[in-house]
Parts: C-alpha cells; structure tokens; sequence
C-alpha cells in the first residue's frame, strides 16, 4: 500500500521515485512564464525600443539591425542579473531553512559585506581581473559568515545573538570597505563605489562566466541539498531519530548558502533583501511547509530582472542602482516582519 | 542596565574621576590640534592658540584644526548624550542613534530640504534635521514595539537596520537624480568633522544647548525608569512625559550632530556604557561622564582617521564603526543582554 501525501503526484522512471508538488510544481511553471515575459520586456525597452519580434529574432541567433544593442548591450546584463537573483534566492531559501527564521537572511548575516569587503580590497591591492574577484569575493563571504559564527557562539547558537553579531559586523565590514576605498588610488575607487552601490550597469559576459562556472560546479550539491532540505525541516528530535545527521546536513546547507549569496554579491555588488525576500515570496505563492528551491531561484531571478527595469527606466535619462529599488521594497518588508514575528520560530524576538 | 541593582559612586571619588576624564579631553584637543599631516609641537599649538601668530604652523592651527576640533567636541557631546538618553528611556543597552536609524532620519531631512525645497543655509535645515531624526525614533520604536514581546533589543536592532536600508535608499535615490543635491551633500553623507567652519558651531550651539537642558531636566527620572516602569510610576514620576522630554532631548541632539558633521554611529553606543562603568547607575554622574568622553572618543577616531593613510583621510564615522563593533560584541555576549 502507497501512501500518499495530499497536494503530491508520484513521479516514477524505473527504480527511481520523486514526489512532486503539485502546486509547486504549477508555481514554478507561471514563474518560468513571467520570467520568460520579463526577459523580453526587459530587452525591448531601454534608451531605444527594439520590437519584440526583432528580440526574438537576435535571441534565435538571426541577422537583425538591432543586434547591437539587445545581443551585446542589453543581453548580458540581463544575463548577470538572472543569474546573481538566482543564487541570491536560492541563498536566501537555505539559510532560511536552517535557521527556520525569515531574518536570518545572508544580507542580514554580515555575507555580503564580508564579500564586498574582500572584493574592495582586492581591488586596492591591484588584483582587478573579473576572473579572479568571484573567488575573493567567496573568501571575503565565508570568513564574514565564520566570524559571525564564532562571536555568536557561546554554549549553543542562538538566533537572537546571531542576527545581533551579524549585524554588528556588516557594519564593520562596510567601514572596512570605506576604509580600503579611501586607500586606493583615485581610479579604483571610483571603480570601487561603482561597484558598491549594487548595480547592473556596464555588467558583461565577463561578469557572467564565474557566475555560471560556479553555479554549474554546484549543481550536484543542490540536487542533495534539495533532498536534505526536506529532513532538516523537521524538528531536532524527528529528524535524529530518522538518522539525519543534523549539525553536519545544517553546515552544509549554510555553506552552500554562503558561496552562492557570496558569487552573486561578486557580480553584481551588494543587492540588499533579494535573498530575504525572494524565498518568503515563494513560500506564499507554493503554500507549502519548507521553502521551495525552484521557486525561491525563479523569484529571486524576477525580481533583480524587474527592479533592474525599473531602475534603467523609472528616471530615465538617470539610472539608478538596481540595489536602490530592491531596498525600497525589502526594508518595509522587513519591517512587516518584525512587526508579525512570533516568538516560536526559533525565538526570533 | 539590564541589572536592576543601583550602584552609584562617593562625590569625592567622582568629582576626582571627572576630572580625569576632563584631563583625558585637554590630552584629546591637544592631539587633535597638533597632529596631522603637518605635525606641530604642542608647544606651538598652545602659542598659535593664546598669541595668534603669522606663521604657516600659527594659520593651520587656528583656521583649520581649530574649527574642526571644535566642532568634534560639539558632535561628541551631543552623541554620547543622546545614546545615554535612549538607553535610559527604552532600558536597552544598545539603543543608540546610529544603529536605530534616527541618525539616517536626519540625513534624509536634510537631503530632502536641499533637494525639494531649495534649503541651503545650516541654519534652515537643521530644523529637516530635527524633523527626520523625531520622525525616524518614532517609526523605528512604534515598529519594534509592535507583535510579540515588545521593543527587545533584538527587534530594535533589526527594525533600526531596516529603516537605515530603506532611508539609505531614499537618499541614494535623491542623490543620483538630482546633481545639486549631490554636490551640496557629498560633504557629509559619511559622517566627517573635517572641512567645517566656525559658523556651523556658532549656528548650532544654542540647540546643542536647548538639548542638554532638556536631558538636564529628565535626569533623576531616568534613574527611577532603570528600576522599571512601575517603580518609576510608584515614585512619583510621571513616565510618558519623561519618555517625551528625554526623547525629544535626544532627538534634538541627534539632529544637531547630523546638521554639523553627517551621520556617526557607535559613538553613542561605547561612551555610556564606559561611563557608567566609571561612574554606576546616577545619571547625575552618568551624563558629565558621558559629555566628557564622548568628544574624546571623536577626536581620537578622527586623529587615528588622518594617520592611518596619509595624506588621505579616513572620515571620523569609518573611525568610530571599527572601534565601536568590538564593543556591541562584548555587550552581545555579555549575559543578560540577550534574553533567552
């Protein structure tokens, strides 16, 4: 006899079996539209509109006049932007789950101002080549979220203390980053500040190949992690008693969360609240107990695509910051947040 | 703070500790003004000080490191002072105007007197001032006062980081479309004390005033608030109107430091907390303590700020941060402050 969970179809190729969520399942296909929607959207607009049947013309890779300007200007920044809103929700969704607490979201955490740091300094000590500041920008990310670690820790981790420390670090790290843009010279930091503000402009393929290197080399871990989400979501005493290994499946999880929300930031600078946001949302949208990996990447990629069209186009001539626009909606946000938190999940107030 | 026993300290043992503390800040002026990228003998210093003088030693003294001094030593009192203040009214060890966003208030203030309404002499906009920093404590509160458990220092800590993304991006968003306000702004978007003149001091010193005297008049109350609510109530202290005047004592403060120098955090963290190390729980001691080293605190960030790189410099916020964090650790850490 099967035993079937409401809302789950079975998917089943030879030995092989996977439960599908059948609501998650649609959620994702409706955000692969609206994605596929947007991306469009996103290359006919701009300085000059560029028809959509001309879009998808230079998209299959046919001779069209507009392949200047959607193939080489517009195409590779919305490329970036995808990639990094991915990885960021996707960072989002595994700390989130780990922590089973919305705030402790790798913005918050201090990751990305630990790789905003490590990426500012290695600019002022010369190292300038987009190949190499993806893994300093890792480096920069992890030891933040180990320093984090290590301050917070006092006979066990606690939520309260973390979220405290993370703060009070993010705050170092970014005078640390002020600190190393007032040591270069003159041209790195303007490149530097540039960089800072979180931004998709002047983004190029070159910004994209680590993003996807890494993002490639990661994929065997995500296929796992998928897997090990589902056990972590249970309670402590569950989840031993089936034989998860908690504390190492939890490290793990954190770290994969770590490296990608740490990629993104090399990319594209610190875009704040796309990891905090991004999983919430899709969470909502799935219904479903733990957060959606699928959904949580698809939403994190929307919403850098959308507000990065909005701050191209909102002012225009004027860009702004793609960083400027995802503030303005995940601050209130997470003050929402705050408002509504109860103290059972993890003792988050 | 967070432990409710009152220890306080003998008049003679804190007038002498006073002192010390008042000879701390001649030692910190001193530096300030003698060290540089242009190093001058203290000796100098004082001659340039009391005899005026022609030389280029004389000139950098008076027209340069004295305005800038001076006005660290405004801005230092009136953070430290401020940060005394609201730990005292919300009883929580690490609120402070930096890290509850009403710093970052009063810069939005100020962007948008200069942006919108064509604002652009100090004494104008200082009101903007006043009028974000007040509009931001009571947002920042109402918000970690809200849902379960009430303003615990965590839910203050993260409703202030989100009103510092979200106002950051307000100014940000000002700040790129509009190239005047860019211009104007650009002095003090990073909290720095260099560059001021003497009229900023002398445009914000009688609100730096109205500010202390207001703390002045709810210093006895908050010594009967850090016994708790109902034991302020008990004693016959009117608490909502204690809660007021102290929040709009530190709320002017706030503003008046913002208006002269930009947004520096952690100076009102550190300072109370050193102070009322020193000095127990009497406000009566607390808040000369305070007033004491806040300057301190600023003019050595900012000296350490002109040493580290030279011949750039570091803005004093930068300073404050790095030598601020480690404390918030400690106070983190600490038990009691975290409620489990």
């Amino acid at each position: 006899m099967t035993i079937r969970p409401s809302g789950f179809s079975v998917l089943r190729a030879g030995r092989g079996s996977f439960l599908l969520h059948r609501r998650a399942a649609l959620v994702a296909t409706v955000l692969g539209a609206a994605l596929a929607v947007t991306a469009v959207v996103y290359l006919c607009v701009g300085e000059s509109f560029v028809s959509p049947t001309e879009v998808v013309r230079v998209l299959a890779g046919r001779p069209s006049p507009d392949e200047f300007v959607v193939g080489t200007l517009r195409m590779p920044r919305l490329v970036v932007g995808l990639l990094a809103g991915a990885a960021f929700g996707l960072a989002g969704a595994f700390i989130q789950t780990v922590a089973r607490n919305p705030l402790a979201s790798p913005d918050v955490i201090g990751v990305t101002h630990g790789a905003g740091a490590a990426t500012v300094a290695a600019m002022t000590f010369g190292v300038t080549a987009h190949t190499a500041l993806p893994y300093v920008a890792i480096l920069g990310g992890t030891a933040a979220a180990a320093l984090v670690y290590v301050f917070a820790w006092r006979r066990g981790l606690h939520a309260t203390r973390f979220v405290l420390i993370g703060i009070g670090i993010s705050v170092a790290l970014g005078s640390l980053t002020q600190l190393f843009v007032t040591k270069g010279d003159y041209l790195v930091a303007q490149q530097a500040k540039v960089w800072l503000t979180g931004s998709l402009n002047g983004r190029g393929y070159d910004h994209a190949v680590p993003l996807a290197v890494i993002s490639l080399v990661l994929m065997p871990a995500l296929f796992w992690a998928a897997r090990a989400q589902r056990t972590v979501s249970f309670d402590d005493d569950t989840a031993t008693a089936l034989g998860v290994r908690l504390g190492r499946v939890r490290l793990c999880l954190i770290v994969l969360g770590v490296v990608l929300a740490s990629v993104a930031t090399g990319a594209t600078g610190p875009v704040d609240f796309v990891a905090l946001l991004a999983p919430q949302i899709a969470r909502r949208l799935t219904r479903t107990a733990q957060i959606p990996l699928v959904g949580s990447a698809l939403t994190g990629a929307l919403i850098m695509a959308v507000a990065d069209l909005l701050a191209r186009k909102l002012f225009s001539p004027i860009e702004l910051p793609v960083g400027v626009f995802t503030a303005a909606v995940g601050a209130p946000y997470l003050m929402w947040l705050i408002v509504r938190t109860r103290s059972r999940s993890g003792g988050a107030a | 703070m967070s432990r409710a026993t009152s220890r306080r300290v003998g008049r003679t043992a804190g007038g002498a500790l006073l002192l010390l503390l008042a000879g701390l800040l001649v030692l910190a002026v001193l530096l300030s003004l003698a060290v540089g990228s242009r190093q001058i003998a203290p000796g100098d210093v004082v001659d340039a000080l009391l005899h005026g003088g022609a030389g280029d030693d004389a000139q950098v003294v008076r027209s340069l490191r004295a305005p800038r001094t001076l006005i660290g030593v405004m801005v230092g009192v009136a953070l430290a002072v401020a940060g005394t203040v609201m730990q005292g009214i919300t009883r929580n060890p690490i609120a402070e105007p930096g890290i509850l966003g009403v710093s970052q208030g009063a810069s939005v203030g100020v962007v948008c007197a200069i942006a919108f309404l064509g604002v652009h002499s100090l004494s104008g906009y200082v009101w903007f001032a006043f009028a974000g920093a007040g509009i931001a404590a009571v947002a920042v509160h109402v918000i970690a006062a809200g849902g379960r458990g009430g303003a615990t220092p965590v839910k203050l800590a993260l409703a202030g980081t989100a009103m510092n993304a979200l106002l950051a991006s307000v100014v940000s968003g000002i700040v790129t479309t509009d190239a005047r306000a860019l211009d104007e702004f650009r002095f003090w978007h990073v909290g720095s004390i260099s560059g001021r003149s003497v009229e900023i001091a002398g445009q914000t010193w009688p609100f730096l005033l109205a500010g202390l005297l207001l703390v002045a008049a709810v210093a006895r109350g908050l010594d009967a608030l850090a016994l708790g609510e109902d034991v302020a109530r008990g004693l016959g202290h009117n608490v909502p109107l204690l809660r007021i005047l102290g929040g709009l004592g530190a709320t002017v403060l706030t503003g008046v430091a913002v208006a002269a120098a930009g947004p520096i955090a952690f100076t009102g963290l550190a300072v109370p907390h050193i102070a009322r190390a020193l000095m127990g729980t009497d406000h009566r001691w607390v808040l000369p303590a305070a007033a004491l080293l806040g300057p301190v605190m600023i003019l050595v960030a900012d000296v350490l700020g002109r040493v580290v790189f030279p011949p750039s410099e570091v803005p004093v916020a930068v300073m404050t941060a790095l030598l601020g964090v480690p404390f918030l650790i400690a106070l983190v850490r600490r038990k009691g402050t975290v409620a489990a």
